[in-house]
């Protein structure tokens, strides 16, 4: 990408791409595990969570398909494709960067 | 974006388009999905149901606005403002009628010649041969005898080959009155080589081309329905050719034509060992090849030059030792259409000068329009639409600009494609089969996308330069943006650069025509009728017989009413016909390694000089008493005399052909005649030129003398009367004869510059288009400017400058711009004109006079244009220029 993502839309897409990297998941059991893994520290509402979610799906990292959950019921299911990975890799190493370099920043007064 | 994902968001977006409620369906189950569980959730931890969905439904936060997010994110919305910049252009274009109009119509112009020319194209020069794997398919280019075309069939291992000799007429007789077919001789596996099956019947077998056993007939299929009224039972049946049973094997399918729509029987070679003089010496054919599988097209010419090599010795006579060394193995389709091309890639690139003229123009136009669109870009601008959304809006317009331009351009084409149908000439391989298709659709639509680019970038790259201030500040008709001008200019000069050189190029071909009609033909045949006569085998047996008939057939044509004189030719002037002897000739030598001198022989009657006019040079023409043969004498035209005997009476030399003992002595010399075509009276490949009495003398190739003759007549009857006429004599003789070809000498000689003509006619057409689009384009920029400086001009004469100063410096304006596309135009035609050399007879490709007559016409005209807007300029007045806010 030519200019580096919003800051808060790209970590919510860092952070979708990165647990549907474990496994794929249900859009309903991703809102529950956002909210696990992160300790309620990230707020994210659920009616940002599927924009974001087809988004993904739009961009062609993700693919969704309707399967049958535990309880029974028709439910849309996210994987991660293969430009969905190498997007993960790219994103994480771009967060990487840019914390550093807020870190370092930051740092900056105390010394 | 690797491909793979660029596919699957490429299915996505369609599906977004086209599965738009679906997609809602399962966006309603998805998020009913996720609300129901959290209900189930807090459910589970002991809240009351009602209580649980409210809880859900506020931290979700507006169901609606979350639906509203996912169908922005299916990714339709750069679509939906693509839509919206049509639906957009196409309100902004209706409401200028006036500037639509002219632009679409400049545009179908520009866009319609170049797809008609390209509809040619398609299906001449880049569709694929109409047989069998057409790229197998390769042509010998050398033409060779029965003999060596039988040598070359047996060895050859890369290719088979098949032979054909165009050119024949059969005599089809026994069905009402005699016809003459136009005929093709095959070898028996030419059609199965081209690999077109019969429409009905069968393909000749292997040997069914050789004497005796070779009486068969291939009927084309348009010969089988309008000769034999479509019989559904003729195959197997005897059909009487040239006086022979020839047994009916097949009728091909309609499109089959080959080698040219004129065939209308195909008959075998008739190979013959034993008659060593036609075996060898007559009808040297093209060979066509299809490669065995593995052979490459250079494994086909190495082994094609080998055998050139080892057949020269084989011929019964020594052949010259040039003949046929550069043969090769060409792929056929480049054989077939490559005179062709040369003509029709001329014409593209003169369509396709017009079309950018018209780009020019259109592109002229749109800055106009966006002069004064500025405000309404500034306030877009002003209210948040990027520099990208702008451009992008403006270049939609230009697209469906060009699209509306495409579609009246196809019509354009249409009746452009039928125009040059007519003019073309009619032996233009595949001429018919040319028509509007979907490719030439696409070509159009391509072609529109290109030019709606091209002529819209000028109106963006002055958008994006306007600023918002002044934009919208009060002098809103200000300088007009800084590119504006410039960029006209340069357009203009492009456009009038662009009219000079294809005025140049249709000047040059014109005054070639010109010449080639001007140029003397040798003979003046104003009021000449000419009528083929093919008289039945039975009646042309022995040569005895044959003059017979002749000598009879010419004293009752003289003795009918309203013919002052008749005379007989074998091969009448411009008609194509050759006929052809190696010859010797007394006191000349021939050099080492070359063949010995081959002429083409006129076997004619003694009125045929007076008939045709042609001028006698030297000595007598021919006498009744000469038509016995004894003493044997002959003519020869003046360049060949020169030729061969220079500074030395020819009148008393003698001439003899190469395969005869008695010689003939030489008693005139006539005037050359123009008898190939009308540059040249013979073909390169052919030395000279003889005339000999139509007598037991008279003999050709195969040792016979002429069957087919050409009568001429010095009548003023027209052709109707003369047709019925001769008719009427051949019908009392003793076998049937086809007398056809009826027509007035002058038509063949304008036939003769048909070819030429259609192309400078079209090339004519086409820089008239361009002139008169320059012309416009030259009026449109000139008046802008002077728009422009309404203002500046009304200071100028207030402050007391005089109306010739206005006059003088517009016009200088005007002048300056038509003065450089002018001289860049005749730079251009200066370099590229040498391209035309092999369409121009008689003419230089860089004639002065050509130039320096465009470039005054040109001159002239954009003047003209140039004095509407400057006569405007000079009744500019100060007082109301000056009060205007």
């Amino acid at each position: 990408m030519s200019k580096p993502p919003d800051l808060m839309q790209g970590t919510l897409d860092l952070l979708l791409l990165k647990i549907l990297a474990l496994e794929p998941m249900n859009g309903h059991a991703i809102s529950v595990r956002l909210k696990q893994v992160s300790s309620d520290v990230l707020q994210v509402s659920d009616g940002s969570l599927y924009p974001a979610l087809h988004k993904l799906e739009q961009h062609g990292w993700v693919t969704a398909t309707w399967q049958v959950t535990e309880n029974n019921r028709r439910a849309k299911f996210y994987r991660l494709t293969r430009p969905g990975r190498r997007q993960l890799d790219k994103e994480a190493a771009n967060w990487g960067r840019i914390s550093t370099a807020i870190s370092r920043l930051l740092d900056l007064g105390h010394a | 974006m690797d491909f793979e994902r660029w596919l699957h968001v490429l299915a996505l977006r369609w599906r977004s388009l086209t599965g738009a409620r679906q997609l809602d369906r399962d966006l309603d189950e998805e998020l009913t999905y996720h609300l129901e569980q959290q209900v189930e959730e807090l459910v589970g931890r002991g809240l009351a149901r009602d209580e649980a969905r409210r809880i859900v439904r506020r931290n979700f936060g507006g169901v609606e606005k979350a639906k509203e997010a996912c169908r922005d994110a299916r990714g339709t919305s750069t679509l939906d403002a693509a839509w919206q910049d049509v639906r957009y252009a196409v309100r902004t274009l209706t409401r200028a009628p006036g500037f639509t109009a002219v632009a679409t119509l400049t545009l179908a112009l520009g866009i319609g010649a170049t797809t008609a020319v390209y509809s040619l194209i398609d299906v001449v020069l880049l569709s694929p041969l109409p047989y069998a794997a057409p790229d197998q398919l390769v042509s010998i280019t050398g033409p060779y005898p029965n003999g060596a075309f039988a040598a070359m069939r047996r060895e050859l291992g890369t290719m088979d080959v098949g032979a054909y000799a165009d050119g024949h007429f059969f005599t089809l007789s026994g069905r009402g009155t005699p016809v003459r077919l136009a005929g093709t001789r095959v070898s028996a596996e030419l059609l199965s080589i081209l690999g077109v099956p019969p429409a009905m019947g069968r393909w000749l077998h292997a040997g069914e081309d050789a004497a005796p056993n070779d009486r068969f007939a291939i009927l084309s299929y348009a010969a089988w329905q309008t000769r034999f009224g479509s019989d559904p039972h003729i195959l197997g049946t005897s059909i009487e050719l040239d006086g022979q049973a020839h047994e009916v094997v097949a009728v091909m399918p309609p499109s089959f034509k080959f080698p040219s729509r004129r065939t209308e029987v195909w008959v075998p070679l008739g190979l013959d060992p034993r008659n060593t003089v036609r075996y060898w010496a007559s009808d040297f054919m093209p060979v066509v090849g299809r490669l065995r599988p593995g052979a490459s097209p250079a494994d086909a010419h190495a082994e094609i030059r080998l055998f050139q090599s080892r057949i020269v010795a084989r011929f019964p006579w020594q052949m010259p030792a040039d003949w046929n060394r550069d043969v090769s193995a060409i792929p056929l389709h480049d054989a077939l259409v490559g005179d062709v091309k040369t003509r029709f890639l001329i014409m593209l690139a003169a369509v396709a000068a017009v079309l950018v003229i018209a780009c020019a123009n259109v592109a002229n136009l749109s800055l106009s329009r966006a002069a004064s669109r500025r405000r309404e870009i500034g306030i877009r601008t002003a209210l948040g639409a990027t520099p990208r959304r702008v451009a992008q809006q403006l270049l939609t317009e230009s697209v469906v600009l060009a699209f509306l331009g495409a579609i009246a351009g196809v019509l354009v084409a249409a009746e452009g494609l039928s125009i040059l149908k007519v003019v073309l000439p009619p032996d233009t391989p595949r001429l018919m089969e040319a028509h509007v298709s979907w490719r030439v659709l696409l070509f159009a639509g391509g072609l529109a996308i290109v030019t709606g680019c091209s002529f819209g970038l000028a109106p963006v790259a002055q958008a994006l330069r306007t600023r918002l201030n002044g934009a919208l500040d009060s002098g809103s008709r200000g300088s007009g943006g800084s590119v504006a001008a410039p960029v006209r200019a340069a357009l203009t000069v492009a456009q009038v650069a662009f009219a000079v050189l294809l005025l140049i190029a249709a000047g040059l071909l014109v005054r070639s025509l010109w010449t080639l009609s001007q140029s003397d033909p040798g003979f003046h045949a104003e009021q000449v009728v000419t009528a083929h006569i093919s008289p039945a085998e039975s009646i042309c047996d022995t040569a005895d017989r044959c003059l017979t008939f002749y000598r009879e057939l010419e004293r009752q044509v003289r003795a009918a009413p309203g013919i002052r004189g008749a005379a007989l030719v074998n091969t009448l002037p411009l008609t194509g016909a050759i006929a052809k002897r190696s010859v010797v000739l007394q006191g000349y030598t021939v050099p080492d390694g070359k063949a010995a001198p081959l002429f083409w022989l006129h076997a004619v009657t003694p009125d045929y000089f007076k008939v045709m006019n042609i001028r006698l040079e030297a000595g007598r023409t021919f006498t009744p008493a000469d038509l016995t043969g004894r003493p044997a004498v002959a003519m020869v035209t003046g360049a060949t005399a020169r030729r061969f005997w220079p500074g030395q009476d020819p009148i008393g030399r003698q001439v003899r052909f190469i395969d005869e003992r008695s010689w003939h002595t030489v008693v005139g010399v006539v005037a050359d005649v123009r008898g190939f075509d009308l540059a040249r009276s013979v073909p390169e490949w052919i030395d000279g030129a003889m005339y000999v009495p139509h007598g037991p003398n008279a003999t050709m190739e195969d040792g016979r003398i002429p069957s087919d003759m050409a009568v001429v007549l010095d009548t003023s009857m027209d052709i109707r009367r003369v047709s019925s006429a001769l008719e009427d004599i051949t019908s009392r003789a003793t076998g049937p004869v086809v007398v056809d070809d009826v027509r007035a000498m002058k038509s063949i000689t304008a036939d003769a510059i048909a070819a030429p003509a259609a192309t400078s006619s079209v090339l004519v057409t086409v820089a008239m288009l361009a002139l008169a689009l320059g012309t416009i384009g030259v009026y449109g920029v000139l008046s802008f400017l002077v728009s422009r400086q309404t203002r500046e001009i009304g200071i100028r004469l207030a402050l007391g400058a005089r109306p010739s100063d206005v006059f003088w410096r517009v016009i200088g304006e005007g002048a300056s711009l038509c003065t450089a596309g002018i001289l860049l135009g005749l730079g251009g035609a200066f370099a590229v004109t040498r391209w035309l050399a092999s369409e121009l007879h008689g003419v230089n490709a860089t004639d002065p006079v050509t130039y320096t007559a465009v470039a005054a016409a040109v001159a002239v005209v954009s003047l003209a244009a140039c004095a509407v807007p400057t006569r405007r300029a000079m009744r500019v007045d100060p007082l109301i220029v000056l009060r205007e806010p």
